[in-house]
């Protein structure tokens, strides 16, 4: 997948159209949602944006079903068990969010065996016979330095607010960010602190290590912690660097206050909760008897100063902005990983 | 409560939730349907049976889910890349269960406590073993779980053989007497000469030897491991035995129905999931199932004493 | 042979020979039971030697001797069946077909021993009526096994079984003495141990005091054998005369017991006998309800401290205030003032041996603790104590000084309910209930309290019914 293809971004995708073909041929199939956990404001974006274009889908025909089914508790193996009781209540295809990689496969196995078409997104399985929707984190973190190096040309210090340690996506998105600043080396990092992706977090650790740095003159951040930082500077009374921030309300809200009051300007990317749909949408692609590669990567959602208005507007207080996709976003997801 | 009676309220309520998935979900009624409907019982049966054998001997284990995650990392690492290595290894987890009932009984520590702290240092040599999730399970192993004998699905062969070997051993051997004695009557068992810390040593090796199959066979049916696969198997399990008849203290437990029990619990499961119930409510419908069945043993057994009062 | 300081058995010589009988009686701590357990090799005396048919010493060659002990507290697994009992003490029974030989064995011994019982071997203990619990295990004592029983040890064997149940154990213990077997009959119903005993040995403090054929013993003559001989009367009760400070009736109980304002009543007999259980009862009885916890009716001083006495993690304070706290709290919060004063004062009143109330209560002593629960009990404005055992394990001097306290206490009106199974602490009641069998078998005042009334009541006299 080439860079350029990908920072079209998600409102790019919006804008491809393709005439819609044939979609009684699953005017029958039923599309189950496994997903292992709906405790955070993600995730219940995520359900309600399942439930929305679901029902949509079945109002106008183009599938016959599409529930959803989450575990109690987030454990491997009772998403195992359910869905192997999704084989025996006959869906045609199941939608997962795994709760763990690889200790699904067993049962995801099974439902292949069965004839079921598996899609596995955000919390992908490594099981050959699913599709994967995944997530390019490094991605994510290369675009964040790509924007600042689009900004700020002469280049500067940069502050680096990480994840939560030890985990996976932490390690992936500060990988992209030493990548992005290997390939600008007009930026350095002087600054690294754990936010936790939580913002009282970041901006504790932030105010922690504001005095020993020099001036700053942007911050990359994984998301969640953009408003913690921002917070953290100005108790410092230092001059506001650009903080990539991450689709959370909180975050969008600050930054739209900034920019009235002083035209502050930056961007903002994340995971869309409306991937679930995308997923949908592959899914039902796949029983139609689309050609569709194993892997596919989830576009970001970005926001810009531009449609900073329109998210913000969209997006409940405490939650996550948020898009629903729709068909033809995911053939362009199809053709875009075809193209590969 | 006799025994025979023990064993029937299991039975019952496991009928009356096959009926209702039955009912529900007519698909289930097949020999594909049954091995998906039981075939990750089959680990939590094991793991059921393992716990059974600490509260036979009036112990309580809170490793048991830890400990299996833990087998099935080394399954899906060790046992697969070098047999013999894994094989050495799962010998010695069983030895450290046995050395465990040797100290409780020894030091006379409460079984809780062990077991907790044992629970965190299984937790943490599987995710030394298994950083991040994957792995692979043995292809023996694999082709045992996926096997499809004739007539009779295999999580219902695997079920009944557990079920017929766990009471073999537990109910009709003359160690297995001695082991629920201890249960029953620690002082008396020791006042005949028996070494109580042998004897404990003894049940929770027969634990850990049951929590490494149901590890094994985890992997077989997942393919791979996790660090923290497992960890619904200590309340599952312990629910399990109660369910199946057994009861905390008194060395009163019974093999056949804790397999039940495993299988009851597995199901309502899949019964609440065909019912659709929002997730919010699931763990609650599942309490509730456990708390109704436990009600109507009360009954049954205070019925029961009252009519032994009305004889004696 | 030694517990702690007490001397259990002080130079016990006993022979059992084959077809011997020998009726073992006496006491309250006597020492029967520990006689019985260094015969039987599960307690290993300190001096003297156990010596068995086979060679060696402890309980492994106890059990290759044939030697078979049913005791007195059940020691069955009622989780198990009839016949998976008899596998606990026999060890052979092993390997396929185990079972269907513990099912002849016990089967055999239920028929020799009572015949025309209506026990299964199959069945599961638990299900079983006390009396057939004792009478499975008393066949599995007899039963058959890899070493025959030669000497088996019955200790109060009819205590739950009915008359003719008994009975036919009798006949059997006869039977088996006339087939070369041996048997130690401990019972507190002299007329059974007159009925099947070829000789009568009597145990008091330690020793066995007399040692006859049964034929040279009266029922009376036992009576007086088993009796201290040097028992100091206790003067010291009549200081205060009694008529003086004892007041109306303040309680009565379903069993018989009474008790009026000032009295000290106790409760005597045999250990294990319904005392305990009568006394608690009467404690539930009356302590229940919210007002209890601020204006106690009774208070208890147990005798078991490890069980339900002290709070071992606690201070010496702490123990003793802990009846006393809701007194001595405002809007639930403890006056620690207070506390500390009642602390200071109760220390100084019974001499609690202790430089500071705030030391852990372990620091002290156990006849110290046991004066920490007096205090707690008497620091409340309770107008009734009860008292189980609570002498048990306390020095002379330290018993003195509570008989010193209790009569005092009483003086000032306070009733008290004491159970000793010492003779002598129950001397020091104004009134005496002697127990046998869960109930009263007879009230005893004035100069009837002594041990002479005491052993009568506690013995059944009447030859076992027909």
């Amino acid at each position: 997948m080439n860079t350029k293809a990908k920072l079209l971004g998600a409102a790019a995708l919006l804008s491809v159209a393709m005439p819609a073909l044939a979609q009684d041929q699953t005017g029958d199939a039923r599309i189950a949602l496994s997903n292992n956990y709906a405790g955070n404001s993600w995730r219940q974006a995520m359900l309600e944006s399942w439930e929305k274009v679901g029902q949509q889908a079945v109002e106008e025909g183009t599938v016959a079903a599409a529930d959803t089914f989450t575990t109690s508790e987030n454990q491997a193996t009772e998403q195992a068990a359910q869905i192997q009781n999704m084989i025996l209540q006959g869906y045609d295809a199941i939608v997962v969010n795994a709760a763990s990689p690889t200790a699904l496969n067993g049962a995801i196995a099974e439902a292949c065996s069965a004839g079921i078409t598996v899609v596995s997104f955000d919390g992908i399985v490594t099981e050959p016979c699913a599709w994967r929707i995944a997530v390019d984190f490094q991605e994510m973190g290369r675009q964040q330095v790509d924007y600042l190096a689009e900004r700020l040309p002469e280049g500067g210090n940069l502050l680096e607010i990480r994840g939560l340690a030890g985990v996976f996506v932490d390690d992936e998105i500060h990988a992209g960010i030493q990548q992005g600043v290997e390939e600008n080396p007009q930026f350095g990092i002087v600054g690294e602190v754990h936010g936790d992706w939580a913002q009282d977090v970041a901006q504790k650790a932030v105010a922690g290590v504001l005095p020993s740095l020099p001036e700053i003159v942007g911050v990359v951040t994984q998301g969640g912690d953009g408003y913690g930082a921002a917070q953290a500077i100005k108790a410092a009374g230092r001059d506001m660097p650009i903080i990539v921030m991450g689709n959370r309300q909180d975050e969008m809200q600050w930054w739209a206050d900034q920019r009235d009051a002083n035209g502050y300007e930056t961007m903002s990317l994340s995971i869309a909760p409306g991937v679930a749909t995308l997923a949908f949408w592959v899914a039902q692609q796949v029983l139609e008897g689309a050609d569709v590669p194993k892997d596919l990567t989830v576009p970001f959602l970005k926001v810009t100063q531009d449609n900073l208005d329109e998210a913000l507007a969209s997006t409940p207080d405490g939650s996550v902005a948020n898009v629903e996709y729709s068909l033809e976003d995911a053939k362009a997801v199809i053709e875009e990983a075809q193209a590969q | 409560m006799s025994s025979r009676f023990r064993i029937l309220l299991p039975v019952l309520s496991l009928a009356v939730l096959l009926a209702a998935v039955f009912y529900m979900q007519p698909r289930a009624m097949s020999y594909f349907g049954l091995n998906l409907l039981f075939n990750l019982a089959v680990p939590i049966a094991l793991a059921t049976v393992a716990q059974m054998m600490i509260i036979m001997v009036n112990d309580i284990d809170l490793s048991t889910g830890t400990f299996v995650s833990f087998v099935a990392c080394v399954t899906a690492t060790f046992l697969n890349d070098a047999p013999l290595v894994g094989l050495l290894i799962l010998a010695g987890a069983i030895a450290v269960y046995a050395a465990l009932g040797a100290l409780i009984e020894a030091r006379q520590l409460p079984a809780i406590v062990v077991t907790l702290g044992m629970s965190f240092v299984w937790g943490g040599l599987a995710v030394l073993i298994l950083p991040s999730p994957g792995g692979s399970a043995p292809g023996w192993i694999r082709a045992l779980m996926t096997a499809k004998p004739p007539l009779v699905p295999m999580a219902i062969v695997a079920s009944v053989l557990l079920a017929a070997v766990a009471h073999f051993v537990v109910m009709r051997t003359s160690t297995g007497a001695i082991l629920r004695a201890v249960g029953g009557n620690a002082r008396a068992v020791s006042r005949s000469g028996w070494s109580v810390i042998r004897l404990r040593a003894g049940a929770y090796a027969l634990a850990g030897f049951f929590g490494v199959l149901s590890g094994i066979t985890l992997v077989g049916l997942t393919t791979s491991a996790d660090a923290n696969i497992a960890l619904r198997y200590t309340l599952l399990s312990i629910a399990g035995v109660i369910l199946g008849g057994g009861e905390f203290t008194g060395g009163r437990v019974s093999p056949v129905g804790a397999v039940i029990g495993a299988l009851t619990l597995a199901l309502a499961g899949s019964f609440l999931s065909f019912m659709r119930l929002s997730p919010d409510w699931q763990i609650g419908a599942q309490g509730a199932i456990l708390i109704l069945v436990l009600a109507v043993r009360l009954v049954f057994a205070r019925n029961g004493r009252r009519k032994e009062a009305q004889h004696g | 042979m030694h517990f702690g300081a007490v001397r259990a058995l002080d130079g016990v010589s006993l022979t059992i020979r084959p077809g011997e009988c020998v009726g073992l009686i006496g006491h309250n701590g006597a020492g029967k039971s520990t006689a019985v357990n260094v015969i039987n090799g599960g307690l290993t005396p300190t001096a003297g030697t156990v010596t068995y048919r086979t060679t060696g010493t402890g309980a492994a060659s106890a059990r290759a001797a044939g030697i078979r002990s049913v005791f007195q507290e059940l020691s069955l697994c009622p989780n198990l069946t009839v016949e998976e009992n008899l596998r606990i003490p026999q060890r052979d029974l092993t390997g396929p077909g185990w079972r269907r030989r513990a099912r002849q064995r016990i089967a055999d011994a239920l028929d020799t021993v009572f015949p025309g019982h209506r026990l299964q071997p199959r069945m599961t203990v638990g299900d079983l009526t006390l009396a057939e619990r004792q009478m499975v295990e008393i066949a599995i004592g007899f039963a058959e096994g890899a070493v025959p029983a030669r000497l088996v040890i019955l200790d109060e064997p009819t205590s739950s079984l009915d008359a003719s149940i008994a009975r036919q154990l009798l006949d059997h213990v006869r039977d088996f003495c006339n087939r070369g077997g041996a048997v130690i009959f401990i019972s507190h119903m002299l007329g059974e141990v007159f009925d099947v005993a070829t000789r009568i040995d009597v145990m008091k403090d330690g020793r066995i005091t007399d040692s006859r054929p049964r034929n040279e013993f009266t029922q009376q003559g036992l009576i007086d054998a088993m009796g201290h001989v040097a028992t100091a009367p206790a003067e010291a009760r009549k200081e205060t005369s009694a008529a003086e400070r004892i007041g109306d009736e303040v309680l009565r109980t379903d069993e018989g017991l009474t008790a009026r304002r000032g009295e000290i009543v106790g409760l005597s007999g045999l250990a294990g006998h319904g005392q305990a259980e009568a006394l608690a009862r009467f404690f539930l009885s009356r302590s229940k309800g919210r007002r209890h916890a601020r204006h106690p009716e009774v208070v208890f001083v147990a005798g078991d401290r490890g069980r339900d006495g002290i709070m071992p993690l606690w201070s010496i304070l702490r123990n003793a205030t802990l009846t006393t706290l809701p007194a001595l709290s405002r809007r639930g919060i403890v006056d620690r003032e207070a506390e500390d004063r009642l602390g200071a004062d109760w220390k100084k009143r019974i001499g609690i041996r202790t430089d500071n109330m705030n030391n852990p209560i372990l620091s002290l002593s156990g006849g110290n603790q046991q004066k920490v629960l007096f205090a707690r009990s008497l620091a409340s404005t309770a107008p009734i104590v009860v008292m189980d055992d609570p002498m048990r394990g306390v020095d002379v001097g330290t018993k003195r000084e509570a008989y010193e306290m209790i009569r005092a206490e009483a003086a000032k009106g306070r009733t008290f309910l004491w159970y000793s199974t010492e003779t002598e602490e129950v001397c020091q009641c104004d009134r005496v209930f002697v127990f046998r069998n869960g109930r009263i078998s007879a009230e005893l005042t004035g100069d009837e309290i002594d041990e002479q009334h005491i052993l009568a009541a506690s013995f059944e006299m009447k030859e076992p019914a027909e």
